[in-house]
């Protein structure tokens, strides 16, 4: 009796769980219409992302490494993963997928929703997503690179640490997406914006390249973030700063005097202006 | 009376000299090039703007780092590398982890309950599963 009992309850589990899956997986397909407040070509793939097959607990670094030969570096997952690792944890913390691309000179800036996410791509940018693969009681935690996507065929392609192509229909992706708080890295060469990113964004991502000493990527990110922004003299200012590390007086004089003539009453551009004509 | 009066100059010079001294105090600071993000926190940044760290803190997530098996010298560059808030996303992110680590012992169950939801399309753990809808 009491041994009938033990065999039936994990089955009453099981079929509990299946009718609880069933309802959830019906209920909530992926629509476009309501989960995008941008326009998005049907369809985008981002070529030539080469896929590499990582090694065990690599999916954060292989997935930078994948994104940074895209954009013509040569690096692998073992470089970044010196930088990124944590091997006590078996994995990558975020921060670090963060810290690591740009110790590489890269600009690093987050995405969180699906009109980013989607925009990026489109504007053929591959995107770094975080995911849960599992269920919460159960994580895997997993970094894949979504290249492409098609709303008509209802796939979202990925690279994700093997050698053939992950192809998950939206609803899937999303549930995988949305446990890992719909986290995602863009990460680019300095001279190439990111299409969706608030200026803010992208001059914090800047200056966070002058703090790890990466001054040339810094000083190709401000100059390529005045064209795009010429009215803000913030850009000029860092532009100053970063050519003063490196040893450039004059180029650092030019930048900061045309902060000045774009923003005349800012003390801190007059006070490194003063500062740079000083030592020449 | 005399004695007030030479008090009240002998105050008078202090104030002045402390007056001088602060001013050159302020000029001296400000003969080295102030970094572009302090003038984005002063001038363009939004958010985590109130979100300040104290070096106790690094410390405590630096120490954190390194029993994870990061080389200290390493462990510095990283958090060199990242601002108090994406500091603090790691700190967050460390707890989270600790709290999966209880599932162990039902790995079984796990297992069965993985495969089922593969199939329904709610998780993509297996490479031999496919998703039916």
């Amino acid at each position: 009796m009491s041994d009938t009992n033990l065999q039936l309850h994990p089955l009453r589990a099981l079929i509990a769980i299946l009718a609880l899956g069933w309802l959830t997986a019906c209920a909530a397909p992926f629509d476009p219409d309501e989960r995008l407040s941008v326009d998005v070509p049907t369809r985008a793939a981002v070529a030539d992302v080469p896929l590499i097959q990582q090694e065990a607990f690599y999916c954060g670094p292989t997935s930078i490494a994948m994104v940074m030969q895209w954009s013509g570096h040569d690096v692998t997952q073992a470089d970044i993963a010196a930088l990124a690792f944590s091997p006590g944890a078996g994995g990558t913390y975020l921060a670090d997928m963060i810290g690591s691309a740009r110790r590489k000179g890269q600009l690093a800036v987050e995405v969180n929703n699906f009109d980013t996410l989607l925009g990026e791509v489109s504007a053929g940018h591959p995107v770094i997503v975080f995911q849960n693969l599992g269920l919460g009681i159960a994580p895997v935690w997993h970094y894949g690179v979504v290249t492409g996507y098609d709303l008509q065929k209802d796939a979202v392609y990925l690279n994700s640490g093997q050698l053939d192509q992950m192809v998950m229909p939206f609803a899937l992706f999303e549930r995988t997406w949305r446990r890992g708080d719909f986290w995602g890295l863009v990460v680019l060469p300095p001279d190439d914006l990111p299409a969706t990113a608030p200026e803010t964004a992208v001059l914090n991502a800047a200056a966070a390249l002058e703090r790890v000493e990466q001054f040339q990527a810094a000083e190709t990110l401000y100059e390529t973030g005045a064209t795009r922004w010429p009215d803000n003299w913030l850009w000029q200012f860092g532009l100053g700063n970063a050519r003063y590390a490196q040893g450039d007086l004059r180029g650092a004089r030019r930048a900061l005097l045309r902060a000045r003539a774009i923003a005349p009453d800012i003390p801190e551009i007059q006070t490194n202006l003063t500062h740079v004509q000083s030592l020449m | 009376m005399g004695l007030f009066n030479m008090t009240k100059t002998g105050v008078a010079i202090a104030l002045s000299a402390q007056l001088v001294l602060a001013t050159t105090a302020v000029t001296m600071a400000q003969a080295e090039m102030l970094g572009t993000d302090l003038a984005i926190s002063k001038y363009a940044q939004h958010q985590d703007r109130t979100f300040l760290m104290n070096e106790l803190q690094r410390d405590d997530i630096r120490a954190e780092i390194v029993r994870l098996g990061v080389d200290p010298a390493e462990a510095e560059a990283r958090l060199a590398a990242l601002t108090d808030a994406e500091v603090a996303s790691i700190m967050v992110q460390m707890e989270k982890d600790n709290a999966g680590a209880d599932v162990v012992g039902t790995l079984f169950t796990i297992f069965v309950i993985l495969l089922v939801t593969d199939i329904l399309c709610l998780t993509r753990i297996f490479n031999f599963t496919r998703c039916v809808r």
